[in-house]
């Protein structure tokens, strides 16, 4: 635990099926040490192919600090399954100003990335962190980056160091100081939790003794509707996370479900029986505005915004068996989507729209799956009995999503081609109901 | 018959005058035979001919006694029968007091009724009631259709599979779907309420078909009997 977190600290063995099972041993240390009920524990199962080689080294006087950044960075990174960490060797001392390094001793050493920095306590309390990426072929910086925070937002820092590692050398925005939302499930209590992305500080903003389900998080991250039994039926809210406030959006007659906002955060899309059957419909951000969208004497539900805001993805039975369709925004030019197997659910827009996940069933299994919009191919993605609720990272490459494993409800996480597979357990009965928060730059 | 009773009553009264003494001396010689044998044989034997003379004079006694017994609680049970009449009668005649005296509720729980049966079970994502159901279904609308003060709230669920929200939906169109059923034998709406509790609430809580099997269901809930909604 003193030094980074580096690749000869992880556990990996290679299961029945091939899969490599990783578990850092820091990793699930420091997350057992959390005391919150229903903290999560985050296991990486695989690898993607072409991991990017990189060297992260402890920050000088990192360890006088309770959270150890260049470990938090490390888990990051290792957890996203495109970086591969490599060893940090036995020189001494550690280099923390590019003119300590000996770039030819890292080459030398298979590192083409070197991450290094320092941490510094000030007088007046608070804490400076230092980092700078090095590339050792050019010899040269390719990001630095110097912050001045207060002792809580150590691990954010971190967070936001992984992001801008990724970004630099995969060249699509990281996901590392983004937020989670889910249920827990304890034995007569239900939890909604808000939880970092790795699962670290995990709180409920909402608990009772009956069920919570559809968890949605407005674009800017700011809000969540959900749907609450509490009064021993459906009803969506709004919770305001900022404030802790929340308020009724939809108490119709029936069923009050499925909300999913508009790109603009301005409206949702909600499900309501008030006329029948589940239909969908519209309804602005603060209850009122509703208008009717679908009108179908089948069941219309699960409404996915495309993010250009033109397109609704939906489920529906009109053609006798749950199928996935889309219509404009206007309720129009309503296109059959599915046509495998008599059993697609849960339709969620990529957010670069070029692809859905969707729920099929294949062989009595509900497995999660990826339909390209152009070519119309379905891929599916996983093979456990009953998976459902897909969720994308804002970055558009892993699908979180609820499963069962031996009885109790868990998350997991697959990268959209299918190569890297995380577990995420909870020490509550069951987790599940997986919603991934927008990318911090949309606050 | 009486001058035997007669006789027999006077040769009873003799053996009695003298019974005391002898009765006295029986259970002397009883008490005495254990010590010795000496007491002479007459004795003994007058002795155990008095006792069977004794016996048979109690058995007689017992049963006269008994006869007058049955013949005095025969008359007792004609003259309460006779009593009884009058009161049982109007009762039994009336059909409109014997209804009020049943209680709806309590008809809701006979096992022996239909109506003791609350739940519908469902096909995998199918609403449709079942025909082996809808002799349940009708039991329950009639009954509401004689009771307009009573209200039930149809539960729609459904196994775990599948989608949450899809299960939702699927759990309202089954209560319905029930609903639509009680409407159409002339049950007003307003006694019935629906809920759907989509795959939330399971009743087993097995990851199997017999869990899924239960939990494909819509239970009827008396409001106010099942349950203080």
């Amino acid at each position: 635990m003193k030094s980074t977190l580096s690749p000869d600290r992880w556990r990996c063995t290679r299961n029945q099926n091939g899969w490599l099972w990783c578990i850092p041993a820091g990793l699930l240390l420091c997350l057992f040490a959390a005391t919150a009920r229903a903290q999560l524990t985050i296991e990486i199962i695989g690898g993607g192919a072409d991991q990017i080689p990189i060297t992260v080294l402890p920050l000088a006087d990192e360890d006088n600090f309770q959270q150890r950044i260049s470990q938090i960075v490390s888990a990051d990174l290792a957890r996203s399954g495109r970086f591969r960490l490599q060893e940090i060797g036995s020189v001494r001392p550690l280099p923390s100003e590019p003119s300590e390094v000996n770039y030819r001793y890292w080459k030398n050493r298979g590192s083409q990335t070197l991450v290094i920095g320092r941490v510094i306590q000030r007088p007046d309390g608070k804490v400076e962190v230092r980092f700078r990426m090095l590339d050792t072929a050019k010899e040269a910086q390719a990001v630095g980056y110097a912050y001045t925070i207060v002792m809580p937002q150590m691990r954010a820092i971190a967070h936001k160091i992984s992001d801008i590692i990724y970004e630099k050398l995969t060249g699509e925005p990281g996901v590392f100081s983004t937020r989670i939302a889910y249920v827990a499930r304890f034995p007569q209590r239900f939890e909604l939790h808000v939880a970092d992305a790795d699962g670290v500080n995990s709180q409920f903003i909402l608990a009772h003794n009956e069920p919570i389900i559809s968890p949605a998080w407005s674009p800017d991250g700011t809000r969540i509707a959900y749907v609450s039994f509490e009064q021993r039926r459906s009803i969506i809210f709004v919770h305001n996370l900022v404030d802790g406030t929340r308020r009724v959006l939809a108490a119709y007659e029936g069923i009050n479900s499925a909300p999913a906002w508009t790109p603009d955060g301005k409206r949702l899309a909600i499900a309501l029986s008030k006329d029948g059957v589940s239909q969908i419909y519209m309804i602005d951000a603060d209850g009122n505005g509703l208008t009717r969208l679908t009108n179908s004497n089948a069941i219309d539900t699960e409404p996915s915004f495309a993010p250009d805001g033109k397109y609704i993805l939906f489920t529906s039975d009109r053609g006798g068996s749950p199928q996935i369709y889309r219509m404009s925004v206007s309720g129009n030019n309503i296109e059959r989507m599915t046509f495998e197997g008599n059993y697609n659910v849960t339709p969620r827009y990529s957010p670069d729209g070029k692809s859905f996940a969707f729920i099929q069933r294949i062989q009595g299994r509900y497995s999660l799956a990826l339909m390209d919009l152009t070519t119309r191919q379905t891929q599916i993605l996983t093979d456990s009995p009953l998976d459902g609720s897909p969720a994308f990272a804002p970055n558009g490459r892993l699908i979180l999503y609820a499963s069962i494993v031996g009885g109790h409800g868990i998350l997991a996480a697959v990268s959209s081609d299918g190569r890297i597979k995380q577990k995420i357990t909870s020490s509550a009965q069951d987790v599940r109901e997986p919603a991934w928060g927008p990318l911090a730059g949309n606050r | 018959m009486k001058q035997i009773f007669i006789a027999v009553c006077a040769a009873l009264l003799v053996a009695g005058c003298s019974s005391k003494g002898t009765t006295t001396q029986g259970k002397a010689a009883i008490e005495q035979r254990s010590v010795a044998d000496q007491n002479q044989q007459a004795t003994a034997d007058e002795a155990a001919k008095q006792a069977r003379i004794q016996q048979e004079q109690e058995q007689l006694k017992q049963q006269v006694e008994e006869q007058k017994r049955r013949q005095e609680e025969e008359a007792r049970k004609t003259a309460a029968a006779e009593a009884e009449k009058p009161v049982v009668k109007p009762l039994a005649d009336t059909s409109m007091t014997g209804k009020a005296l049943t209680d709806p509720a309590s008809m809701l729980k006979d096992p022996a009724s239909p109506l003791s049966k609350r739940s519908i079970y469902y096909d995998f994502d199918a609403y449709n009631i079942k025909e082996e159901f809808q002799h349940l279904v009708e039991a329950h609308g009639k009954f509401l259709l004689e009771h307009k003060d009573f209200k039930v709230r149809i539960e729609g669920n459904c196994d775990e599979r599948g989608s949450r929200e899809y299960n939702l939906a699927l759990g309202q169109r089954r209560a319905d779907s029930v609903k639509k059923a009680m409407t159409l034998l002339g049950v007003t709406p307003k006694q019935i309420q629906t809920v759907s509790f989509g795959a939330e609430k399971p009743k087993a809580p097995g990851h199997d078909e017999e869990a899924w099997a239960e939990n494909r269901r819509s239970d009827i809930v008396y409001i106010g009997i099942d349950t203080q909604h």
